[in-house]
């Protein structure tokens, strides 16, 4: 059903159209950064919870801008797109660069809210458990890119659509949020893997629901 | 007239005035305000019921369109309006919660897991009708619309779900709270709460089907 040549060929597109232009990542990149900034100026010395609360609404609306753009391609550039994959493929091909990016941008949001706002440092622990934030941040990120493929697969359909994805993808993302949230709060209270493994398998199951939903329903979307 | 449709009046009937009238156990905090389960609860079985009708209807209509012919804008309509119908039940169990909280919590909002499903589930069907109100060709406002119906959904159900398993609750029937289940409820209130939820979720059916009617003679 679907074709790893073909998924290989559309990763191949992607960078020659997205990443070589550095409009293309770089947009929500720098608004990743830009409202980590606001932030490290507005809060100082945020308490860990606060930290990671700020961070992950940071990460949202960023993953939100990184998926708004997924599907905005040219009319001649969808006609090219659909004879070379079939829905199903294009929807993973899609879902697979916008994990790509989410996970990038996260990186970076991360890395930035540890340069601005400092490394929050939990009583007892020595050390920034690094690992598996990280862990926990990237499948979070995974799983809320997933469900804004598919949500930007579909407002990519209305000729209006601004402040449709957002108000279509935000209440979609609540579980996604909630299940990384208290992974990561785990993971930054310095839990070892073994306790937060549930959390990160239900960070995976969040990512591969809306895959399969999508994949479902995705051919429906495109004969329109 | 459909005898369901008849049944559905007489046992909301029954269940206003056995829910009022009737003995009910005698419960620290809850008092009285046990009696909500019969007004409250039926509220959320309807709303699925009504949710599940809109499902439906929304895959009859992705399915409609399988053989090259086009849409069922009919299914379309039946959807939304079963949508529409179950909101209300939603914000009547909503009221009807909030009252019953302030009541026995003290406010008429808590974090509570619970509360935060009903959120989410009003916020998720105020976007599809955003969504739906945002096209104006109707056979793509079908079409969008049933392909979010169904992926909503899904989530929707998933989410109500996982919630309770991630934070504790207060609400009856999680985390060891008086709850109107088990041993609390009798078989004297089984008898007036099971026709209760049996006869709103007919009444709910048949509002939606009459609203369906009306849309389809303004059409």
């Amino acid at each position: 059903m679907v074709r790893a040549k073909i998924l290989a060929q559309f990763i191949r597109w992607e960078w020659a159209l997205e990443y070589r232009r550095s409009n293309g990542w770089f947009l929500p990149v720098l608004f990743a950064a830009m409202v980590g900034y606001l932030v490290s100026l507005l809060v100082r010395q945020p308490n860990p919870v606060q930290w990671l609360s700020l961070l992950w609404i940071t990460l949202v609306f960023s993953a939100l801008q990184t998926a708004t753009r997924s599907f905005s391609a040219s009319p001649s550039e969808w006609i090219y797109l659909n004879q070379l994959a079939r829905p199903s493929e294009l929807l993973l091909g899609k879902s697979i660069t916008t994990a790509l990016n989410t996970v990038f941008v996260a990186w970076t949001g991360v890395f930035l809210f540890g340069l601005w706002l400092g490394w929050p440092r939990p009583e007892g622990l020595d050390a920034f458990p690094i690992w598996t934030f990280l862990t926990s941040i990237t499948l979070g990120a995974v799983a809320m890119s997933t469900t804004l493929s598919f949500t930007a697969a579909l407002s990519s359909k209305l000729s209006r659509n601004t402040g449709v994805m957002a108000i279509l993808s935000l209440p979609l993302l609540l579980p996604t949020l909630l299940v990384a949230m208290r992974s990561s709060k785990l993971a930054l209270l310095g839990e070892p893997w073994t306790v937060l493994y549930p959390n990160w398998l239900g960070e995976l199951a969040l990512s591969a629901l809306p895959l399969a939903l999508g994949a479902l329903l995705f051919p429906y979307l495109w004969r329109s | 007239m459909k005898a369901w449709k008849l049944l559905g009046l007489a046992l909301v009937g029954y269940s206003l005035y056995a829910g009022l009238m009737f003995e009910v156990p005698r419960l620290v905090i809850l008092n009285e305000t046990i009696r909500n389960l019969y007004f409250h609860v039926p509220m959320w079985f309807t709303m699925i019921a009504l949710l599940g009708g809109s499902l439906a209807y929304s895959i009859r209509l992705l399915r409609s369109g399988d053989a090259g012919q086009a849409l069922d804008l009919d299914r379309d309509r039946q959807a939304k309006n079963f949508a529409e119908v179950a909101m209300v039940f939603a914000l009547l169990g909503l009221f009807t919660g909030m009252v019953w909280a302030k009541a026995t919590w003290g406010a008429y909002w808590t974090a509570d897991p619970k509360l935060n499903g009903t959120a989410v589930t009003l916020l998720i069907y105020a976007a599809y009708f955003v969504l739906r109100g945002s096209v104006d060709d109707p056979e793509k406002k079908a079409r969008l619309g049933a392909v979010y119906n169904v992926f909503a959904f899904v989530l929707m159900i998933v989410f109500i779900g996982i919630l309770p398993r991630m934070t504790d609750s207060l609400h009856p029937g999680n985390g060891g709270n008086p709850a109107f289940g088990n041993y609390d409820l009798d078989n004297g209130m089984r008898l007036v709460f099971y026709p209760a939820v049996l006869g709103w979720i007919f009444t709910g059916w048949w509002i939606a089907t009459l609203r369906v009617r009306l849309a389809r003679l303004n059409s």
